[in-house]
Parts: structure tokens; sequence; C-alpha cells
């Protein structure tokens, strides 16, 4: 236990002591103009919208606001499907109060491109295009797969999405968040089977793997020894470990899918300037360095400042879905996952 | 009328247009009516929501029938027996109420998982090979019992309280045994307030989301409410074929509101007539220490377990407990989750803004269902029948599409509702109409017209003899409604997902933010700041109304 708190804290001081150097490196300008944040400054706050985690998102506000501290971010978090509605709805009725609106999936965000004001951040020209489904959405949080386990429950680990598929990890020991979750776990699915073959899903559907509503709960799961294996987000895992939870974590070589939210100004926010510094500096390698280092995101910067412990570039392939095939695939695709895992839906 | 109409009527309104069509009304328009039954045709013809429709029934049946007899018992154990520590066992009978159905299952599942349930890491130690499984229906229809046996309690407790004992003294002085008289002139008399506490336990587990969520999709047993919070969290959101299966849920809830009319409304069940009484207590000889254990284990099972389960929880680092050695290695407890949760600026905000909006929905929804129980009970208005009916509607809906649907009905509405924590009050409000009239409705019920026709024959008017003579009468009936409204405020979680916003986080969605975010440890240690600011708040309530002496609306309660 005192090796797990000696790790944690050498862990934290790691963290801290890089932030503070890449904090003294970059200079406010950096964010934007000074008339930007003067703006920002008389705003005083902002209200965000978001799909992400609450905590997570409480840590990369906190990080913001040792910069910045003059602006208060309040924010709203919902799962998928309920934020779009709420966005919807209020929007419609010439009421929404969302200076930012950040989601993981990109279709639905698309659809309601129009919302949102033109932005582009400083950095602009360092961002993958292929991350981005509108010139005024941006790929605020990219979040990555992986497979973790619980070793005091796994013997014989497995090391690839392959291995998932073996009779040895039968018997619900194997949680699998159900592919019709969300932008983020059709993204997972969509690339077992585009990747890993037109029969992955069979085979691994033969192990009879517990079905979880959403990777958070699995995630939990995981760690209390529910299920001993897991395909989980990074992010969701990443914190636990961090944290001296009992899970391994490994990026399979097969490839890491991968899934850039989609993140914009609505025309109609209160707070504009607070809410572009903000966008800008969640944007910046500062910010994209953080939620790295400290939440275990990916970037969508095309040369990524760091990259999360467990990951090596050179062995990682990252795997980012076709956004036309996204959407035109999904419906049949996520119906024949059902059938096949037996989800009812 | 109008104020049940905006309440009520005009958020099902725009459920049923929502079943009816595909569009949201509001992104819409209102020009836009595609009308068609598409939506309830595809319902009912998948088979998957036949599947979670049957376990729906089967689950709260089971559920009610195991909470009318641990309701039954109690109210009888408190009000007409001689059993030691009767308050103690009065104030077990109501804890369950306090707990949110999301922490107890938690809370349970941390108890009875097949895999990594604490009891059975215990039976494991002790070599027992039985284990404890709350994934199944049978233990569904456990935790559904005995946390929703306090509505059946809280109805039968005032009823058992309120009735004269000359009947059942009748009885017995024409040689019926106790048991005999029970069942044969006891319960009879108090059927109206074993229906009522039926039907409600009933209609709420039928609209629970929690505890099917965390206790059910490990087994894979899917019921009504998590088949449409599936339809609602996934993406794309499917509201419209929620709606449907939310509408069919109202028409099942109608019947049965139905149905309990028809069997109340045959007979008359004034018990409370102008004479002073005071009810008979039975003598138990030895069985009295029968009666003071069933109440030990019940709230052992309900309080004492789940509460050191979430105090595990809330002050464990990690909960992967292998053994009983790992579970008592103090090396692993500390203070990270509750330091983690209150250095989140909005645990306090939700807090502060939940007890405001629990204030704010006892005091104006008790002074409305007053209104309306009486308007029931009492006048002879055409409208009355379809006041009850209407009244009763909001609580058939699963709260998170009756939360869209407040959330359609309301944001167009001029001035600054939505977004202030009014909005969530109303929906409160009207939500929980059917649980505070019918609590009123029972101590209106049980008032002798006797009485105020003696009023009215004395020259006082309408408002008068509400004033004189119903109220202080239904006072304790009243200030428990409100207790009650204050309580299912603070848990509810489903209608406030839709309404809240930035500024008007309340604590139950925060909770779920928690629990959704996969950390069982703050969300434990949440529950627990919830659990014991409720207990708190329920206790200083309970000094204050002292002054009533033992018709206090809060000992009445619990």
């Amino acid at each position: 236990m005192k090796n797990l708190l000696g790790r944690t804290v050498m862990a934290g001081a790691l963290v801290l002591g890089l932030a503070m150097s890449m904090a003294s490196l970059a200079t406010a300008q950096e964010f934007g103009p000074p008339e930007l944040i003067e703006a920002a400054k008389k705003e005083g706050r902002l209200v965000l919208y978001t799909a992400n985690f609450t905590e997570p998102e409480q840590e990369t506000i906190a990080a913001f606001n040792k910069r910045f501290p003059f602006i208060k971010v309040e924010m709203l978090r919902a799962p998928g499907g309920q934020l779009i509605t709420r966005v919807k709805t209020e929007a419609a009725a010439g009421k929404l109060n969302a200076d930012i609106v950040d989601h993981s999936d990109r279709g639905d965000m698309l659809a309601l491109k129009d919302l949102f004001q033109d932005y582009a951040p400083p950095n602009a020209s360092e961002y993958l295009q292929d991350a981005m489904v509108a010139p005024n959405l941006w790929p605020r949080v990219t979040l990555v797969w992986a497979i973790a386990y619980n070793p005091a429950l796994v013997k014989n680990p497995p090391k690839s999405w392959a291995d998932l598929t073996k009779p040895e990890y039968g018997n619900k020991q194997i949680g699998q968040v159900f592919a019709p979750a969300g932008g983020t776990t059709w993204t997972r699915a969509m690339f077992e089977r585009k990747v890993l073959g037109e029969d992955y899903w069979s085979k691994q559907a033969a192990t009879k793997p517990a079905l979880y509503p959403s990777g958070a709960p699995l995630s939990d799961a995981l760690v209390r020894g529910e299920v001993s294996i897991a395909p989980l987000l990074y992010n969701i895992v990443y914190t636990k470990q961090r944290d001296g939870a009992p899970i391994e974590i490994f990026f399979a070589p097969e490839g890491a899918p991968a899934i850039p939210y989609a993140t914009g100004i609505p025309k109609t926010a209160k707070n504009p300037n607070a809410a572009r510094l903000y966008m800008n500096w969640c944007l910046s390698k500062e910010g994209q360095s953080l939620m790295i280092s400290t939440q275990g995101n990916l970037t969508s910067l095309k040369t990524p400042p760091v990259y999360p412990k467990n990951y090596d570039p050179k062995v990682v392939k990252v795997w980012l879905p076709k956004f036309d095939e996204f959407e035109s695939l999904r419906k049949s695709w996520v119906d024949e996952w059902n059938k096949l895992y037996g989800h009812r839906q | 009328m109008v104020v049940l109409a905006f309440l009520v009527i005009y958020p099902v309104m725009m459920l049923l247009l929502g079943a009816l069509t595909n569009t949201n009304p509001v992104v819409d328009g209102f020009g836009v009516f595609n009308l068609s039954l598409s939506n309830f045709s595809e319902v009912l013809a998948n088979p998957n929501v036949h599947a979670a429709l049957i376990n729906s029934l089967v689950a709260c049946t089971g559920g009610t029938v195991l909470a009318v007899v641990i309701g039954l018992t109690f109210s009888w154990v408190v009000v007409r027996t001689d059993t030691p520590g009767k308050g103690f066992i009065a104030a077990t009978s109501m804890l369950p109420l306090f707990v949110p159905p999301l922490v107890a299952a938690v809370a349970w599942s941390i108890l009875a998982s097949p895999k990594t349930g604490l009891l059975n890491t215990m039976l494991a130690t002790i070599g027992i090979d039985w284990r404890f499984n709350a994934y199944t229906m049978p233990g569904l229809i456990v935790i559904f019992g005995i946390y929703y046996a306090p509505y059946v309690y809280m109805f039968t407790a005032s009823a058992l309280r309120n009735m004269d004992p000359s009947l059942e003294e009748a009885a017995e002085v024409s040689g019926a045994s106790a048991v005999r008289t029970m069942f044969t002139v006891t319960f009879p008399l108090i059927a109206p307030a074993i229906l009522s506490g039926m039907l409600l336990s009933f209609i709420v587990m039928l609209g629970i989301y929690g505890i099917p969520a965390v206790l059910g999709t490990p087994g894979d047993i899917s019921v009504l409410t998590t088949y449409i919070f599936k339809l609602t969290a996934w993406s794309p959101p499917l509201y419209n074929t929620a709606a449907a299966v939310a509408i069919i849920l109202m028409m099942v809830t109608g019947i049965l509101v139905y149905l309990q009319h028809k069997i109340t409304s045959r007979r008359s069940y004034t018990t409370v007539a102008g004479k002073a009484f005071r009810p008979a207590q039975l003598k138990l000889g030895r069985w009295r220490y029968v009666t003071l254990g069933l109440a030990i284990i019940y709230l052992l099972v309900v309080v004492v377990l789940p509460t050191l389960a979430l105090i595990v929880a809330a002050f464990r680092r990690f909960l992967f407990i292998r053994d009983m050695a790992s579970l008592f290695d103090m090396r692993q407890y500390g203070l990270m989750h509750f330091e983690r949760l209150f250095a989140n600026p909005l645990a306090l905000r939700s807090i502060w803004n939940t007890m405001e909006v629990g204030l704010i929905t006892a005091l104006v929804g008790g002074v409305l269902a007053f209104a309306i129980g009486y308007t029931i009970n009492r006048t002879n208005l055409p409208a009355r029948k379809s006041i009850d009916v209407i009244s009763t509607l909001p609580v058939a809906i699963p709260g998170l599409v009756i939360g869209v649907a407040y959330l359609w009905a309301w944001i167009g509405l001029p001035g600054g509702l939505y977004g202030t924590i009014w909005i969530l009050a109303l929906a409160f409000i009207a939500r929980f109409m059917p649980d505070t009239v019918k609590a009123l409705s029972t101590s209106l019920l049980q008032i002798h017209r006797e009485l105020e026709e003696a009023a009215w024959i004395c020259g006082r008017g309408l408002l008068g003899t509400i004033r004189s003579i119903v109220l202080p009468l239904a006072r304790p009936g009243l200030i428990a409604a409100m207790t009650l409204l204050f309580i299912l405020a603070i848990r509810e979680l489903g209608s406030s997902l839709f309404l809240y916003t930035s500024n008007s986080m309340v604590m139950a969605v925060l909770l779920l933010d928690y629990y959704e975010g996969g950390n069982l440890g703050i969300t434990a240690a949440f529950s627990l700041v919830q659990t014991v600011l409720l207990g708190v708040i329920i206790s200083v309530a309970h000094l204050l109304s002292r002054g009533t002496g033992d018709s206090s609306g809060i000992r009445r309660a619990g």
C-alpha cells in the first residue's frame, strides 16, 4: 500500500512538474490575443455542456482556472442521447444556455452544425483534418480504446484483440459495452469488424461476455472483480489505475480505435469570448498535454506533445473510422451486432 | 382544474403527441402533424417489449405482495400490540423511504453479487457453498418488496390508528379469536388503506429505474423502465418510441386506478366519528419478543447491512475484496472519496439546490394536494372523478420520459422559468401529486361528515369549516404528506435529468453522474452524505412538530 501511495504521489509530482514547466514555457498570448482575454475576463463565466465524464472534466476546468482564474466554468454533464435532445430542444425554443457544446458523437453534432458559430483555435493548422466533421466543430477531446484486466483474477492475460475470442475467457469473464450504447462503442464495434475480420463478432460473442450499458460501470465492475477482462476507453480505466486500482491496461497490436469529439460554440453563446478562450486553451498543446498525461486521453494534433502511459507510438496503430462509413453502416451493423450478441433491443 | 391542466394534462398531451409522431414538438413546431400509430404498433409487435412488460409485471407483483406483508405486519405491530420499542419499530418501518433506489441497489450489489458480494465472501469464509444472487428475478422482487413496504405501512398505520376499536371489541365479545378478528374485522375495515398502499407501491415500483438498472442488467433482466432508459440514452435517442412505451405503462396504471375506485366506492369506510376512543392494544405475551425480533431483522436487512456496505465502499480505496482478511485490512481505508467529493464545487451547490427544491415542493405541493384531496373526497363537484384520475396519471410515467414531456411542454413558456429550480419543483409537484393526494385522501376519508355538518349548522362557510374542522383533523396526514413530498423530491432523479441546468444541479443528478462515471467510492460517499442530511432534516421536522403531541405527523409517518 505504501508503495502504491508512493507511486501515486510520484506520478502526481511528475505530472505537476510537467504541467508547471509547460506553463512557464507558454505565455497567455498563446491562447488568444489580449483583447480576447480582456473580453473573456469581462464575461467572467461560461456554461459548458459536455458528454464527457464529470471528474476528468473538473480536472480540466481546475487546470484552466490555474491559468485563467477569472473565468468560472459552469458544467452540465449528460449522457450522449440525452444531451443532444436537450440541445435541440433548448435551441428550438431559443433558450440554448450553452456557451460550448462538447459531444462524443460526431454524427449527431454534424446534424446540428448550423447552430454553431465560425471558430478555429490559434493552432488550427496543427490538427488532423480526418478528426473533424465540420470546420466549426473541433476535437477538443480524443479518446482511445484499450483492453484492461484484473491481474488478481486473470492468470494468463490476453495480449491482443484476437485473444478476446479464446474459449478460456468464456463464461462472463469478459465484459463488453454493447454496440448501440453510443458513438464511442459503435467505433469499437466497427473497428472489430473492419480490422479484425468479418467473423470477429461471432467468435467473440461465443465467449458469452457480460454486456454493460456503458463503459464507466463496466470499469467499476472490473475493479471489483465482477468481470476479469474488458475492452474499455483508456481514460476511464487509466484514472483508476493512476489512483491505485488493481488493474492492468494495454494497447493491443492490431490497433487502437480512437474517437475525436466534436465541440463547438453556439451562435447564441452569451459568453462567446470566455468560450473561445476555454476552447483555445483546451485545444492548445498545454491543454491537450494535460488531458493526455493525467486523464489518459489521446489527441488529434498531428504531432502529439506527449503520449499516455502504456502507449508506445512505435507499436500502437491508431484507427480512426471513415466518417461516411461511420454514418452509413451504423444501423445495419449494429442490428447484426445485437443479434450475434443476443442483445435485446 | 386549471393548475392540473398545466401540471399534468399539457405535458401528457405533449407525450401523446410525441408517441404519435416522429417529431420533437419544440424543434419541429406544432404545425407538422403526421399522426400515426406506427410507434405503438412497432412497440406492441416487439417481442423485447413483451419480455420487458412481463418482467415488470412479475417483479412488481411479487414486490407488492412482499411489501404488503411487511408493511401491514409492522403497522399492526406498532399500532395494535404491546411490542416493546414501538417508536423504534415505527421509525424503522419508514427508513427505507429515505434511501434512493439507486443507492439501495448499489448497496445490494455490493452485498449480494454472486461473484464478489460481501455476504458471499463471508459464506465462503465459513465454508458454506450456497450463494446469494441479487441479479435474479427473486433478488429483484425481494429488494422491491423490502424497500417499498413503507408505502403500505404509511397508509395502514394511520388507518389502524384512526379506527374505532368498538367494532373489534364487538367481534371479540361475540367470541371471535384475535386472529379471526384481525382478518374478518380489522383488515377489511382498513381495506381502502391497504389497497391504496398496494396500488401506490405497485405503480411506484413500475416506474423505478435505479433498482432494475443495477440489479437487473447483469442478469439480463430487462424491465420497462430500463428499456425506456436505453431508448433515450442511445445515440440517436428514440424518444418517440419511449413515449409510446410510456403511454402503454400509463394505461396499465389507469386500469389499476379504476379498479381501486370500483372496490373502494362500494362500501363506506368512515371510522372517525365525533366520538372519543383509544385504539385497543393486543397483549402478545411472549410473542412480543418475536415481533420485536422481526423488526430487528428488517432493520438489519434494509438499513444496517446496506449502510455498512456503503460505508465500506465510501471509505475504501477500491472495492476489490477477495476474502475477509482483505475486508478488514485497515490500510485500504481513508477519506479520499469524501475529499474528492467536496473538492467539487458542484457538490455543495447541489445540496443547497436540493434543499430549496424540496422545501418548495413540499409546501406548494402539500397545499395543492389538500385542495385536490378535499375536492375529490368531500365535494360533489361533477369534475371530481376526472380530477382524481388526472392527478394520478403522472406517477404512471417513468420519470425519465415525463422529464422530456415537461421539457417539451414548459420550455416555450415566456418568462424565466426554465433554468431555475422552480421548474424542477413544478415537475416534482406534478409527479408526486398521486402519492400526496392518496396519502391525504386516506385521512380525509376517515373524517366523518357529521363533524363538518356540525360546523355548517353553526354557521361556518366552506373555507371556515375547512380551517376549523378538516384542517386540524387532517393535519397529521397533511404534515406526513408534506414530509413524504420533501423526501420524494430529494430522491427524484428521472424527471430532473432534463430540467436541471448548470445553475440548478440537484443531488440525485450528481449522484447518477458519479455512478455513471464508474466511481462507486464517491457514489457511496455522496449517498452517505445524502442519507445523513435526510436523517437530520427529518429529525428537525420531527422536533418542530412535537408541539402537536402524539398526533405529530412525523410520528405518524415514522
